[in-house]
């Protein structure tokens, strides 16, 4: 069954026909073509599809689209601005927060969620880890992920943020 | 340098997922419910019916349009057992595993196929199981392959030095066992591609998360019946491998697919059949008993290492070749008098084996270190006395181990000081001893390691090929072409460092190219990156530099002894106002050669291409045999406390020093050492592929199959020694895999210790708090009966 769904992604308004039955990464993926939503174990372990939805990190594998009318989703593409890096995305290319890749996206955006909510106060490693828990990484063993997440939030109180 | 992480990071990758082609069909494949049953029938009429449904293929398929699986390695020793089989892609008669796959279906779109997937009825006669190695291995077990004598695939017998002598010359003997648990290496973006076939040309193009691209293609050509000049491979950006993608199994089925309905076809392998129908590792018990003098000297080895193999691989052979390196790599980094080792692997009702970081060589070593601090603790020895004892010294490389290994270089004594030293070692003992008594358990681990890298061996499809392309474009800037893909290990990045470094240049002006089976090798796989690849990229860059050098000579009309290269200019040492930028000279030695430019002699040779492809082959391997070339070297230290009422272990400290040799980029290192060593302790502390008596795999899930996560993790400290290999190309050597190595035996170790005072053997990997809690309690009762 086709129905329509009014989404805000990455700051664009649109109005999209869908299969009911469609997922949001679904949708994300094939519909709108943000691809850096990524499909991995298409249960909600893994977080390689974390996009925010009004804000908030979740597993977009997890959400019927249908279910979301008149959300604001972000992907990573969303904090690209003016074809430039978001300073959270040059944190991870400084840090070498990444090796395959696959796990980047959805770790930028609960890792931007995250530095979102710190407000002034400096995260300690052990909140950062806490708080990426739901997004497996095979590859860095975590480490240059946390680093990365510090510098950006360095960015962040300096002022050099969006 | 980072022009690959920037990409990606900004979400422009293209994983397999992502690809897209016009009139695209998908593939999913229906898997066996059972783990061992004769297919009575299979009816795919439901499914055909379904609107947008394409083909169903099933074995009978497989039988008539491709051939088995290729042979990708065959010993035949003396005395030695090596049994393979004809399988094909998909089997027709019988299912040996949980999920093994008996139809694939291609549809319009993947939804439609995975509905019809399950419209697909197949009728199964159950067989009895062999369901582990004991069982398999039981007289009367019932067989995986009925024309073998029975379920034993591989028995390898080795004898290094003189094993009779060192037994007779020991004072002591020591019987150690280890157990370690079926892994699998879990990347997190699964296998897939998609099949090309183009029926004008007859040829079969491929694109996917394919880590070995070459060997991939010469198997699927096999598979297909097709000239290899007729099929290409082509690497898209990889979410991962660690050694599962080197294969060629399904891929074969969506090679056919599309060669039948004319049509591309994509196949996405859901993450639960990757778990279930994908790669598995280690499940080996290792036995064996250890020769040492009183005074700690080591002597000998005589041991056995069974192999649960699972299926025969659908790489065949490539499994049990994994039995080679665990039945030599225990003489690790002593000297020894002799060792007789005998590898045994054994076919049962689970998901085949395959390549997966370590391969072996992590479970020698795993075994001898483990082996040497009992001993230790039977002499009353520390861990770091044995080794000192013990050790190779840096005066006696290359040393001729008596496995034929020509170990390369290193200080393994100053590796083992260095990580004492930041570990404080003395500081944490003496916390140990007072934590004790107030109902703490601290333990420490020690385990040092080498890793050997970049196989070469023959008889199989890991003889050691590479090649490698570095050619200047008009425009100045250099395109990389080599087997290495990436696959987040930082190929790329390294092989910009190793060109621009020699040819003077700035690295954004170094493009490495996407990996094709255009290019000759075996891929990034026993840590041969930094060894075979690099040093074949290193070596046509030196030579091409050469070439830039004469044309610079003639173009700029001084001695070639004159000419230097720098941050992309080219220029006389004694006048650096004759100069050229890259571009400028690249220019000219394109479109302006001669005859007043270039010396006509350069023209004449056709010495002015600036174009060099290479190969590179080990420098000790033709004549010592040793299948690796290079050795780097590890020294791991961890303090794990226990908490006996629940069995829980947590890692307080982890240091790593390490020495791979020259460092071509830090990071990249730092980064291989902290995944790695998370994914050992992943193996040490949580991943276990665990069967049900039935032979259905428990685990299909993140949700029951735990990888470490961000918190599981620990902080790493890591310390860096540089003794160049003079084997490689760059000094560099392979270390991809070391940290795994080290990291799942130095947490078992300090477990142990943690539990010193129970006495308890920690030896059977995944160290669960379940089987903790087990351990003392068999422990507390032990004590208690005996008291």
């Amino acid at each position: 069954m086709k129905i329509s769904l009014s989404l805000n992604i990455n700051g664009q308004d649109m109005e999209l026909e869908i299969d009911a039955k469609q997922t949001l990464l679904e949708v994300l993926r094939n519909n709108t073509k943000f691809q850096s939503v990524h499909r991995s174990c298409e249960e909600g372990e893994c977080g390689a599809c974390t996009v925010l939805l009004d804000n908030e990190p979740v597993n977009s594998c997890l959400i019927l689209a249908a279910s979301v009318q008149g959300a604001t989703i972000l992907t990573s593409e969303g904090l690209i601005k003016n074809g430039k890096p978001h300073p959270l995305m040059k944190a991870f290319t400084d840090e070498l927060g990444i090796q395959c890749g696959f796990c980047t996206p959805g770790m930028l955006m609960t890792s931007y969620a995250v530095v979102n909510k710190s407000g002034k106060k400096e995260l300690t490693d052990k909140e950062i880890r806490k708080s990426l828990e739901g997004n497996l990484c095979r590859c860095t063993g975590y480490i240059n992920i946390v680093k990365s997440v510090k510098q950006a939030q360095k960015a962040k109180n300096a002022g050099e943020w969006w | 340098m980072k022009k690959r992480e920037e990409r990606l990071i900004l979400g422009k990758g293209q994983y397999t997922d992502d690809l897209d082609f016009a009139n695209m069909a998908h593939l999913v494949f229906v898997g066996s419910p059972h783990a061992h049953a004769k297919i009575v029938s299979i009816n795919s009429e439901k499914a055909v019916k379904l609107p947008g449904v394409l083909k169903v293929i099933t074995g009978r398929d497989m039988m008539e349009h491709t051939y088995p699986l290729p042979v990708q390695a065959n010993f035949k020793g003396e005395g030695w057992t090596w049994r393979l089989v004809h399988v094909y892609a998909i089997p027709e008669d019988k299912v040996r595993w949980f999920g093994e796959p008996v139809a694939a279906v291609v549809a319009e779109d993947e939804d439609t196929a995975r509905v019809a997937a399950d419209l697909i009825e197949v009728e199964y006669d159950q067989l009895p199981l062999a369901g582990n190695a004991v069982e398999a291995l039981a007289p009367g077990a019932p067989k995986l392959y009925d024309d073998w004598e029975d379920n034993k695939q591989v028995h390898l017998k080795f004898d290094f030095g003189d094993p009779d002598k060192a037994f007779e010359m020991a004072d002591q003997v020591l019987r150690v066992t280890n157990r370690e648990g079926r892994v699998t290496g879990l990347p997190i973006e699964p296998r897939g591609c998609v099949g090309v076939y183009d029926h004008r040309n007859d040829f079969l193009e491929m694109w996917g998360s394919f880590q070995t691209p070459f060997l991939s293609r010469h198997n699927i050509a096999a598979t297909l019946g097709m000239p290899e000049a007729k099929v290409k491979i082509n690497s898209v950006d990889i979410g991962g491998a660690f050694g599962l993608k080197i294969h060629a199994w399904k891929e074969n089925v969506v090679a056919l697919a599309s060669k039948l309905i004319e049509r591309p076809v994509k196949w996405i392998e859901p993450h639960r059949d990757f778990m279930a129908t994908g790669p598995h590792q280690r499940d080996v018990v290792f036995e064996g008993d250890i020769a040492f003098k009183n005074d700690g000297t080591l002597l000998g080895l005589k041991a056995q290492v069974t192999h649960d193999l699972g299926v025969e691989s659908t790489n065949k052979g490539i499994a049990a070749l994994s039995i080679f390196p665990a039945c030599s790599s225990p003489t690790n980094m002593y000297k020894w008098v002799g060792m007789h080792v005998e590898g045994i692997g054994v076919v049962t009702n689970k998901s085949f084996y395959c390549a997966y970081r370590g391969y072996g060589k992590d479970k020698g070593i795993k075994f001898i270190e483990t082996a040497i601090n009992q001993v230790a603790k039977k002499l009353g020895m520390t861990p770091e006395a044995i080794r000192f004892k013990n050790f190779i010294q840096p005066h006696e490389f290359p040393f001729h181990q008596i496995n034929n290994y020509m170990l390369d270089s290193g200080d393994y004594p100053a590796i083992l000081n260095k990580a004492i030293e930041m570990a404080d070692l003395d500081t944490l003992r003496k916390k140990k001893k007072k934590l004790e008594p107030a109902g703490q358990y601290l333990g420490i681990g020690i385990i040092t390691s080498i890793e050997p890298a970049g196989v070469a061996v023959p008889n199989c499809q890991m003889g050691g090929i590479t090649q490698a392309r570095v050619l200047m474009t008009p425009d100045g800037s250099v395109e990389v072409y080599s087997d290495r893909t990436e696959i987040g290990q930082g190929s790329e990045i390294s092989h910009a460092v190793i060109a621009a470094d020699i040819l003077g240049m700035e690295h954004e002006d170094i493009h490495i190219k996407k990996v094709t089976s255009d290019f000759i090798g075996q891929g990034p796989l026993s840590s041969r990156g930094a060894v075979y690849p690099a040093s074949a990229v290193a070596k046509a860059s030196k030579l091409l530099k050469q070439k830039i050098i004469h044309c610079a000579s003639t173009l700029l009309n001084i001695e070639r002894s004159e000419v230097v290269v720098e941050k992309g200019y080219i220029f006389c040492a004694s006048d650096e106002k004759k100069r050229l930028s890259y571009k400028e000279f690249a220019e000219k030695v394109f479109f302006f050669p001669g005859p007043r430019g270039l010396d006509p002699e350069m023209l004449k040779n056709h010495d002015h291409l600036l174009d060099v492809t290479t190969t590179w082959y080990s420098p000790t391997t033709p004549e010592s045999g040793s299948a690796y070339t290079t050795f780097c070297v590890s020294a791991d230290i961890a303090a794990v406390e226990v908490d006996i009422e629940t069995g829980v272990s947590k890692i307080i400290k982890y240091v790593h020093v390490h020495d791979a040799g020259t460092i071509i980029n830090q990071q990249v290192v730092d980064s291989q050492i902290h995944g790695g060593i998370v994914q050992g302790i992943g193996e040490a502390l949580y991943e276990s592929l665990d069967y049900d008596s039935d032979g259905r795999l428990m685990n299909t899930s993140f949700s029951n199959y735990f990888i470490p996560t961000s918190v599981e993790a620990p902080d790493i400290e890591i310390a860096h020694l540089e003794t160049p290999s003079p084997f490689s190309e760059t000094g560099s050597k392979g270390m991809g895999e070391a940290p795994i190595i080290g990291s799942k035996a130095v947490i078992l170790d300090a477990i142990e210790d943690a539990l010193s005072c129970f006495n308890i053997r920690v030896n059977d990997s995944p160290a669960t708090p379940e089987k903790v809690r087990k351990w003392i309690i068999e422990a507390t009762k032990k004590h208690n009966g005996a008291a």
